[in-house]
């Protein structure tokens, strides 16, 4: 039996050429990809990291706990967030607090009405055809594409003066406002896509099934268009979320995002490099979390099937 | 059901001229299908029936009412359209009940209507399928299904067939026609293949340039074309068509390239009238005495079943239909004679039937 089962047809040298090549390219394909891993992900490590090492530890570059440096809640603590002392009362935790539910107020406004917004304005602009003098629909999407080419900078000081005479500085309101300004053009442009991959005929397909313009929009196109809606939401949402610029300027006690207060954490003996990290950490942690319990929406090629 | 009637239609795009007075009268119950090359209006026409398209002018009524500013949910009618925009986020079955939930139709009816279609169709074992999991003619039938599980006034089909193989097209047609039948459900079907015009149609509607050219059952359009567009658009292969001069010497003729080519004697055209001759490619026989014109042959096809023969009488390039089987070399010259009832005759001028 086993004499009948041996192996008769070897690789020859050609086939094992082959094989080597084979190897050698997934061995390089993989060990880039991981290498690319580590690149992106050591930056989070660190972050973690630090928030656990004290002032002798950051300086000297130590990296792995428990053999460069022994790992001590020293960050964690100073925001009133360590196992021993979140049961305290403590200010430094009530402001995290206070400034986290800022930026979730904020971002979270912000995206959900730029994402609603700008998927009118898209769905708009791929359905209809607009003609304002020698305005047409190519014309109007880039207008709201080329807000994105004037830098911040340009605009703060603008913003100021009309944000103080609206009596909008400091406030939930003005900031979810700019924030929607700011993100609306890259949500219109995303939606645009997506409502432009959707064939007309659908729409048809249920005007003629009895349902009216609206109903059609809501039970039949934005179903469709979702995966796309969760991936702009996301995409805003990030872009809020990490907002310092406006945030710094336009906000003092009351609105005061996360980001903001991660910079302010310079005491005058120098960065509490301890706090930022955990202070820094503490602000991914939301988006991470986000990214991966939103991230199974976004299906490619939910149309397949529509046509033909 | 109900008979639909278009009166004097027009519809234009800024400027151009789309439909340019349209008149059709489609009695309750009758198949009835819209052909024309593309860009004729036949697509438009349909979608103006089923109110996806503005009216311009005239009206459009389906059974006593005028639907022209009805919105399509408001017409009870159905539409099968050419990609079949299934909904890709329902199911096979989902996609069937939409338009019956839509009119808030009981569940037991729904469940009902749903199993009855999906039996006729034969996409049982696919209910609970997406769209995307279907093969193209699945997905064909399942776009029926949604426009037969309503049971409307008006079935609109928009050129169903034409993104299946030829096999599974010629399969349908039949299938189509069988259901249309069990039914009897009033049909506008818009299609730019004549044949399926010809096999399915009860009436047919050829359009060209956003006008009628004519209406009439498939053999009627057939037998007597009112001009040479329509004569030439119905029937495969093409029309024969021989420039030539009504002579009215001892017997009524054509002369055309120095012959001369027999003519039905109820002809109505003066002597010396430069008329375009038509005859069909069966409806030419060899022979072999002087009657007829002579042709030399320049491409044969045998199928099997015809012979088809491309040659050449004088300048103009004319097609025969054979029954039989014939071995003819290229450059060979033959003998062919119309038959003389089967002629048509059109002025050259306004190429109107005479």
């Amino acid at each position: 039996m086993t004499a009948e089962t041996a192996q008769i047809f070897k690789d020859a040298a050609p086939d094992l050429k082959f094989r080597a090549k084979w190897y050698t390219r997934r061995l390089l394909i993989y060990g880039t990809l991981l290498f690319w891993t580590v690149i992106c992900l050591f930056p989070i490590y660190w972050t973690a990291t630090t928030s656990f090492k004290i002032a002798p530890d950051v300086m000297q570059g130590h990296i792995i706990p428990w053999l460069d440096f022994d790992p001590a809640w020293r960050g964690w603590r100073s925001l009133g967030l360590s196992p021993q002392t979140i049961f305290e009362t403590s200010t430094v935790r009530e402001e995290f607090l206070k400034r986290f539910t800022n930026s979730v107020i904020t971002s979270l406004s912000a995206s959900a009405l730029a994402v609603v917004l700008g998927s009118m304005a898209a769905y708009g602009l791929s359905r209809f055809t607009y003609r304002l003098k020698f305005i047409k629909n190519r014309d109007i999407s880039f207008f709201f594409l080329s807000q994105l080419i004037l830098p911040p900078v340009v605009l703060a000081l603008p913003f100021l003066v009309l944000y103080k005479e609206l009596a909008l500085l400091d406030s939930h309101i003005g900031l979810i406002l700019l924030y929607t300004l700011m993100v609306l053009p890259i949500v219109i442009w995303i939606m645009r896509d997506q409502f432009s991959a959707i064939p007309v005929e659908l729409e048809e397909a249920a005007l003629v099934d009895g349902l009216s313009v609206w109903k059609a929009f809501l039970q039949i196109v934005l179903p469709i268009a979702l995966p796309g809606m969760i991936a702009a939401f996301i995409l805003s949402l990030v872009l809020c979320w990490n907002e310092y610029f406006f945030a710094a300027l336009l906000t003092s006690t009351d609105a005061k995002t996360i980001p903001v207060m991660v910079a302010s954490q310079t005491g005058s003996q120098g960065i509490n490099w301890w706090s930022m990290a955990a202070l820094s950490f503490a602000a991914i942690l939301p988006l991470v979390i986000i990214g991966i319990v939103l991230e199974r929406f976004i299906i490619k090629g939910m149309a397949a099937g529509a046509v033909k | 059901m109900a008979e639909v009637t278009i009166r004097q239609l027009r519809k234009s795009f800024g400027s151009v001229e789309v439909i340019r007075g349209v008149d059709i009268d489609i009695p309750d119950g009758e198949f009835v299908v819209l052909v024309g090359p593309s860009g004729c209006g036949k697509s438009t026409l349909l979608r103006m029936i089923a109110g996806l398209e503005d009216v311009t002018g005239g009206t459009i009524r389906i059974g006593e009412r005028v639907v022209n500013n009805l919105p399509p949910a408001e017409r009870d009618i159905a539409m099968v359209f050419q990609n079949y925009a299934l909904y890709p986020h329902k199911t096979v079955a989902a996609n069937l009940a939409f338009s019956l939930k839509v009119r808030k139709t009981d569940r037991a009816v729904v469940k009902e209507r749903v199993e009855q279609a999906a039996e006729t169709l034969g996409l049982t074992p696919y209910l609970h399928r997406y769209p995307r999991q279907l093969s193209g003619g699945q997905r064909q039938r399942v776009a029926m299904g949604r426009a037969i599980v309503r049971d409307p006034q008006v079935f609109l089909f928009d050129e169903p067939l034409s993104n299946l193989d030829a096999k599974l097209r010629i399969q349908m047609r039949t299938e189509i026609k069988e259901l249309y039948q069990r039914l009897g459900t009033t049909t506008v079907f818009v299609t730019h293949d004549q044949i399926e015009a010809m096999t399915m149609a009860d009436k047919i509607v050829v359009m060209q340039d956003g006008l009628v050219e004519q209406v009439g059952t498939p053999l009627d359009l057939f037998d007597h074309p009112r001009n040479v567009f329509v004569a030439t658009f119905i029937g495969s292969p093409a029309m024969n068509l021989i420039h030539g001069t009504v002579r009215r010497d001892d017997a009524l003729h054509v002369e055309a390239n120095g012959h001369t080519l027999p003519l039905r004697p109820d002809v109505e055209a003066p002597d010396g009238q430069s008329v375009v001759y038509g005859i069909r490619p069966e409806h030419l026989d060899l022979t072999e005495d002087d009657e007829g014109f002579p042709a030399r042959v320049s491409v044969v096809e045998p199928t099997g079943s015809e012979t088809l023969v491309f040659l050449r009488f004088g300048e103009t390039e004319v097609v025969a239909l054979f029954r039989d089987r014939y071995a003819f070399k290229p450059g060979e010259t033959v003998r062919l004679r119309p038959r003389t009832d089967q002629t048509h005759l059109f002025d050259s001028a306004t190429s109107i039937r005479l």
